[in-house]
């Protein structure tokens, strides 16, 4: 990770959807604590987390995912975790990953 | 020591300790001892007022506690290796294989309204329609895993089976009459999309290592322990005293035969109790001194809770008014005349 550039040379720009019920269901609140924990230690490396909240039961999520089990995450447009909550570590590494 | 090895003896302790609680549940079998309270009414009448919650507790969790264990473990590991995407993928295919997951697979997957309300919605819009959503609504409070494990080691297991199988063949039909009603045509026709993923959204889920796995598995367990447990021990205080000073006779009277099933089915619907703590209830107002008063009317009662308000809200938002009311009326036209039925069929109406 020390290759890392910081500050504003290194911009990656990473997209985070945060798939939970609404009203929002415990664990989908602790998916979103640790997709912000994750995201806020990236910050310190450079990358920059967008996080957006979106619901199961929309169409919209429904017609781009089809049928998921939430909690899920989907980073850039692609669901990675379903179904359960992560740890922040897992997620900041997942993250990496995309931002490669 | 290398990650790997670490790995390893992780999971290998989780191991241990499921296998640890799966051989208990086993040993209190072989010594056929009871996992439910034994002690008696009559015994219990014995101690001042506010010691009856306190010994019935102590009773039912020195006896409880392997089952309770187990139940949570279980619902814990099952729920983390099902494969979800497999299910999530096939729910959207056709009708017949929609009203059969849903049936096949509620048991497992609705231990948590994350999971109900999402896949409510999911097979509604995307796939199998009204129907199947409906059956599988229906159908998840009474069948999960943590319900079947619960009414068999409280109550019976024969009203465990019983329950499952009159519970699955109402959801089925609720979902097959709703999807010929026109106002459950037009909710469909609203909501249905049937376009598939579009090509830029992808699903590719990440698998952890297995010691991540099974500790996540245990983790939901105690979750799922976290959210129950509490309504439960307040279901067994009221319990206690109910077994106490609720007499025999009035429930003889008012709560068997064929007035006690419609009874046990009307306030079994509008008496919204939390999941498990209607096995609880059941068992104090039903069963005396191991014997079932009426095996019809607690079917009933058991049947008479097919709603929980958490995913209510979420699916009430979808499902218009007509929807949901022909859906309680069916609920409840199934649980009396199952009740009716087994109550005949087992001789104890």
């Amino acid at each position: 990770m020390q290759n890392i550039p910081s500050g504003e040379e290194y911009m990656t720009e990473v997209k985070v959807e945060v798939i939970g019920t609404d009203p929002p269901c415990m664990r989908c609140q602790a998916a979103k604590k640790a997709v912000e924990k994750a995201a806020e230690k990236l910050k310190t490396v450079g990358v920059k987390v967008v996080i957006e909240k979106v619901n199961v039961m929309s169409k919209e999520t429904v017609q781009k995912y089809g049928v998921l089990v939430s909690p899920a995450i989907a980073i850039n447009n692609t669901v990675k975790i379903m179904g359960r909550v992560p740890s922040p570590e897992e997620v900041e590494k997942l993250l990496l990953e995309a931002a490669k | 020591m290398n990650e790997k090895t670490k790995r390893a003896i992780r999971a290998g302790v989780i191991l241990a300790f499921i296998s640890i609680v799966i051989g208990l549940l086993i040993y209190s079998r072989i010594q056929a001892y009871s996992l439910a309270p034994t002690s008696t009414p009559i015994e219990l009448r014995g101690y001042p007022l506010w010691q009856i919650p306190i010994i019935y507790l102590y009773d039912y969790f020195s006896h409880g506690v392997i089952c309770l264990l187990f139940a949570f473990t279980m619902a814990g590991l099952i729920y983390e290796f099902i494969p979800k995407e497999t299910i999530t993928k096939y729910m959207a295919s056709s009708k017949a294989i929609g009203y059969g997951l849903a049936l096949l697979m509620a048991p497992f997957l609705t231990v948590c309204s994350c999971t109900m309300v999402p896949l409510f919605g999911g097979i509604l819009y995307a796939g199998a329609g009204i129907g199947p959503a409906i059956t599988f609504l229906l159908m998840a409070p009474a069948s999960n895993i943590l319900a079947i494990l619960l009414t068999g080691e409280l109550i019976s297991w024969e009203l465990a089976g019983v329950r499952v199988v009159a519970s699955a063949t109402t959801a089925l039909l609720a979902g097959l009459i709703i999807s010929k009603t026109p106002w459950g045509k037009a909710v469909e026709k609203e909501h249905q999309i049937g376009a598939m993923p579009s090509s830029a959204a992808k699903v590719e889920i990440v698998k952890p290592p297995l010691d991540e796995r099974l500790w996540t598995a245990l983790k939901f367990g105690a979750y799922l322990a976290k959210q129950i447990l509490p309504y439960f021990i307040l279901g067994l205080i009221i319990v206690g005293y109910l077994e106490v000073f609720l007499p025999e006779e009035i429930i003889r009277e008012y709560l068997t035969g064929v007035d006690g099933v419609i009874l046990a089915s009307v306030i079994g619907g509008p008496l919204y109790t939390p999941t498990l703590v209607e096995i609880v209830l059941g068992r104090g107002i039903w069963v005396r001194e191991g014997v079932i008063l009426s095996k019809g009317a607690l079917l009933s009662w058991l049947m008479g809770q097919p709603y929980d308000f958490a995913n209510a809200l979420a699916v009430s938002k979808i499902a218009k008014w007509k929807v949901v009311a022909t859906y309680m009326l069916i609920a409840w036209a199934g649980s009396v005349t199952f009740g009716m039925l087994y109550g005949l069929l087992s001789g104890s109406l």
